[in-house]
């Protein structure tokens, strides 16, 4: 039985078990490749769920985006290994009961980046996509492009480590525990071999693309703060222009506030209409992060967000000096 | 019909430039919007729906409304030249003749001054428009439910087709006319070039979707209003703006100041009616504090309030936030709903 | 080509405090510019964006009437980051306006009817406005009564002039505050309630409201009860702001703008209006 089958069905027994009162997986999407979030509230619609390299959102999101929207009911949610994360993050920071949820792990081999297909494809139209092992075949009434995996596949994807839930109360499979990626380290190593300057350059050179639309902070589970530093107008901390001085402050304040709690699932780079790289930046503060404290994200249901934290062994040579 | 062979493009464009600063679609780190090009080289003319739509180049994202100093207030120098743009679409065109109709003037007091925006018309009033036929539709277009297609020519001052050899140029104004009446590097169509574009015509318009009946969309959508589907349909919209952002037709804007010491300036950058910032009030009162009533206005102010006021819709089916959604709330998913709902609560869209 | 992102210079002529916590301000601006001034026709009920540069703008019901001479008239109630910075100004020194904007009470319709003007805090502005317009060609227009709410004696605004208007035989000033408070002499309880109570007569009257949503909200439906038809009820409504010429889009409410179609609307209008309340 496929992974779809399997959660339909698992999605049915909650239902009739009467476990849950909505149930948060993804549907096929209107575009070539596409999926969408789906909010079940009947065992009877779970033949519309899917899980397959197309399902990217991270729909621990909708926990954070409005916490009316589940306030006394029983949610059930599909995860990958990074929604899990962002899920165990949401429990840790008290937003969301671990009693109310019941999580089921899919297993996760990667999600495709709708952008880069188009990319690929200059926007013509694909009508059908073949997976065959490490490559995949985009068909369109003129054309068949044949590409790597690798090419299609989301960056975050690219250098995942933790590609399955560690906290679940089903999974649809044999859960994997952290994998071993060299991409994830070849990608520190590229930045950590810039200069400032390079680096400077770099970090301009994306954020200049900003146009301020926020998919990327709403889309994020870890960013739920009620009013948004970047919308406070009294007083106003940052500007709202799309000039390079204001966007870069928005993303590297951005950066700072998800620090420790950044699961790296590229929710955000696969949200920009504008195709920014926004994943580089949140990779090198989580490995900072886990040399200083050894921490990661969203792994243990028992843990605390690491900034929130004060341990007395921790380094303290930046007050001590 | 004017035939410019590709081999004389780049003159053609460098002309152009002579009396227009012009915009073409560009290419830059893998995304496409309108820039300012000198040479044919820097256009990119294969891509159809560019990322960023050329409201922009009217209207950009923030604008300088004016500075202020020690020695009072001063508006910017407008540029001498005014504005071309080469490979525009034909429901991008349309969308700036939308736009017109709010920055233009005042549809409540047309001739009044006071509601005729400066800046607005500074650009689009002396602009001269190269639309760009449609040869190969994308699956996202849906211009036909709007009278669009991709060979309409309206508020085009040129219409162009890229007939593989070279461009066929169709004057649609007088503006248009007085340009490419004199140009050397041009030539009169002959009849083999023009059966060519009726050819391509068929062809493109057999690539549209199916149209939506939108004759009764304004009633209907006021209608149901208070109807739960609403609620539905907005449930899984994160409000984020990059549907109202890339759509070509979104035109809200906050005003905002920007000062260092005595000196600053005045902006005005893009905003979205999807943002819980953009209504709510200095007591913290917001009257649209739901996401259901935020992605209801959206709607509504496209579908329904702006056939009240402007005859049509505030939208040109360009497609642009279809591809963008990140959570794939597709817009025309979203009209095919509202527009087959009734009112006792069932949904047969 | 006009620019009307472009405030017009004015300077504080005069400050008043309207209240003893001195979160209410009354400011006199003269027009720096001569013709600028001739050129600003106003009447009642419309509004300005005042401007502080570096701050930013923030929108006022214009309290002068143009039957008093060329000083604009505003109070304003210190709530944010502009209208503090309002607050800082002195007299003699620049400020901006744009305006006037949006549409003013039915002035034209009122002529031989009655008028019955209800307000409440210190959104009594434009109904200044209004009454001393009214008060200005008395012959003009039949009984004018006012019901004018605070939530507390300290809090009407205009405390001079309604001491006037309280002695004067053309018309009927009723102050009503929120509740009883020692040495009050006028009336207790809520608008709309008070308005109730007292029932004035719908006959050839025109009722023109104005105050904060939650008062005009519940003193609608009075009206309503009192047999005032739709046609002739008016009402300012309230909404952010920002370009205040129809273009920015925050004001929209249905197919209306507040800043240009309103911020008078009648009854009859605003029951076509989704979300006007």
């Amino acid at each position: 039985m496929n992974v779809t089958a399997k959660l339909r069905e698992t999605i049915r027994e909650l239902f009739s078990a009467d476990k849950v009162d909505v149930f948060l997986a993804w549907e096929e999407g209107s575009l070539p490749m596409s999926s969408t979030p789906l909010f079940i509230t009947d065992g009877a619609q779970a033949d519309r769920a899917i899980f397959d390299p197309r399902c990217g959102n991270n729909l621990s999101v909708y926990f954070t985006k409005d916490s009316r929207q589940f306030r006394g009911k029983r949610v059930g949610i599909a995860v990958k290994g990074c929604d899990a994360r962002s899920l165990v993050l949401n429990i840790q920071e008290n937003q969301v009961l671990r009693d109310m949820v019941v999580i089921v792990g899919v297993p996760c081999n990667g999600v495709i980046d709708g952008k880069k297909i188009r990319r690929r494809t200059g926007g013509k139209q694909v009508t059908e996509v073949m997976e065959n092992g490490d490559s995949v075949t985009l068909k369109g009434p003129e054309f068949s492009i044949t590409l790597d995996r690798s090419e299609v596949l989301s960056s975050s994807c690219l250098r995942c480590v933790h590609p399955d839930a560690t906290e679940y109360d089903v999974f649809l499979g044999e859960a994997r525990a952290e994998v071993g990626n060299e991409n994830r380290r070849k990608a520190l190593d590229e930045v950590e071999a810039l200069s400032s300057a390079q680096r400077w350059e770099r970090t301009r050179k994306e954020y200049e693309k900003c146009i301020r639309c926020y998919a990327c902070r709403n889309v994020c589970p870890s960013c739920y703060c009620s009013e948004c530093f970047v919308d406070q107008n009294d007083p106003q901390w940052i500007g709202g222009t799309c000039d390079v001085t204001d966007t870069v402050i928005f993303h590297l304040i951005r950066n700072l506030h998800v620090a420790g709690r950044c699961v790296e699932c590229g929710a955000c780079a696969r949200a920009c209409p504008m195709d920014i790289d926004l994943l580089l930046l949140n990779l090198k503060t989580a490995e900072e992060i886990k040399k200083r404290f050894g921490d990661t994200a969203g792994i243990r249901i028992d843990g605390r967000p690491v900034m929130a934290e004060f341990r007395e062994d921790e380094k303290q040579e930046f007050i001590m000096g | 019909m004017y035939r410019l062979d590709k081999g004389r493009f780049d003159e053609f464009i460098r002309l152009l430039g002579r009396e227009y600063r012009t915009y073409a679609p560009v290419r830059t780190a893998g995304r496409t919007g309108f820039a300012i090009v000198d040479s044919a080289g820097m256009i990119d003319t294969d891509v159809l729906v560019t990322d960023m739509s050329p409201k922009e180049i009217f209207f950009p994202p923030s604008e300088t409304l004016f500075r202020y100093g020690r020695n009072g207030i001063k508006t910017d120098e407008v540029p001498e030249r005014p504005i071309a743009v080469w490979g525009i679409r034909s429901c991008d065109v349309r969308s700036l003749s939308m736009l017109d109709r709010v920055f233009g003037s005042a549809v409540q007091m047309p001739e009044d001054d006071r509601f005729k925006d400066p800046y607005w018309n500074h650009r689009y009033g002396s602009s001269l428009l190269f639309g760009s036929a449609c040869i190969d539709p994308s699956p996202t277009c849906f211009c036909n439910w709007f009278g669009g297609g991709p060979f309409n020519k309206d508020g085009m001052d040129v219409f162009t087709v890229d007939a593989g050899e070279y461009y066929l140029l169709e004057p649609v104004s007088g503006k248009g006319q007085e340009f490419i009446g004199g140009l050397a590097c041009l030539a009169p169509a002959g009849e083999s070039e023009l059966d060519l574009v009726s050819a391509i015509a068929a062809e493109a318009a057999s690539r549209m979707p199916e149209e939506e009946d939108l004759k009764e969309a304004g009633r209907k959508l006021s209608d149901i209003f208070d109807e739960p589907v609403w609620s539905e349909l907005s449930a899984k919209c994160v409000n984020c703006g990059a549907c109202t952002f890339c759509c070509p037709t979104c035109h809200c804007f906050d005003i905002q100041d920007e000062s260092q010491g005595s000196e600053g300036r005045r902006v005005r950058i893009w905003d979205s009616c999807m943002f819980p910032i953009f209504t709510r009030e200095a007591s913290g009162h917001n009257p649209r504090a739901l996401s259901k009533e935020r992605v209801r206005q959206r709607i509504m102010h496209k579908y329904s309030y702006s056939l009240e006021n402007y005859g049509e819709f505030l939208c040109t089916g360009c497609g642009r936030c279809v591809l963008v959604c990140p959570v794939n709330l597709d817009i025309r998913d979203v009209l095919r709903r509202l527009l087959h709902y009734r009112a006792e609560g069932k949904c047969n869209g | 080509m006009d620019n009307s992102y472009v405030p017009i210079r004015m300077r504080v002529e005069k400050i008043a405090v309207e209240d003893p916590e001195r979160n209410l301000r009354t400011y006199d601006l003269a027009f720096e510019d001569e013709d600028a001034g001739k050129r600003f026709n106003y009447l009642p009920g419309q509004f300005c964006e005042m401007s502080i540069l570096g701050k930013g703008e923030s929108p006022f019901g214009i309290a002068s009437s143009p039957s008093e001479g060329d000083l604009l008239k505003f109070t304003v109630n210190r709530a944010g980051s502009v209208t503090g910075e309002i607050h800082y100004l002195r007299e003699g020194d620049a400020v901006g306006i744009r305006g006037p904007l949006g549409n003013w009470y039915p002035v034209e319709k009122l002529k031989g009817m009655n008028v019955l003007i209800i307000g409440g805090g210190f959104a009594f502005t434009t109904l200044r406005s209004l009454l001393v317009y009214l008060l200005g060609s008395r012959g003009d227009y039949g009984d004018i009564n006012v019901i004018y709410g605070a939530r507390n004696p300290d809090l009407f605004i205009y405390k001079n002039e309604i001491e006037e208007w309280r002695t004067r035989e053309d018309m009927e000033l009723h102050l009503t505050i929120d509740s009883p408070v020692d040495g009050w002499s006028g009336m207790t309880g809520f608008v709309p309630s008070v308005t109730g109570e007292l029932a004035p007569g719908q006959e050839n009257t025109m009722a023109i409201v104005c105050g904060p949503p939650i008062m005009i909200k519940f003193t609608l439906p009075v009206l309503t009860e009192l047999g005032f038809p739709d046609e002739r009820i008016y009402t300012s409504l309230e909404r952010r702001m920002k370009c205040g010429i129809g273009k920015c889009g925050r004001c929209n409410i249905g197919s209306r703008y507040v800043c240009i179609d309103g911020p008078v609307f009648s009854l009859a209008q605003l029951r076509n209006i989704p979300e006007a309340f």
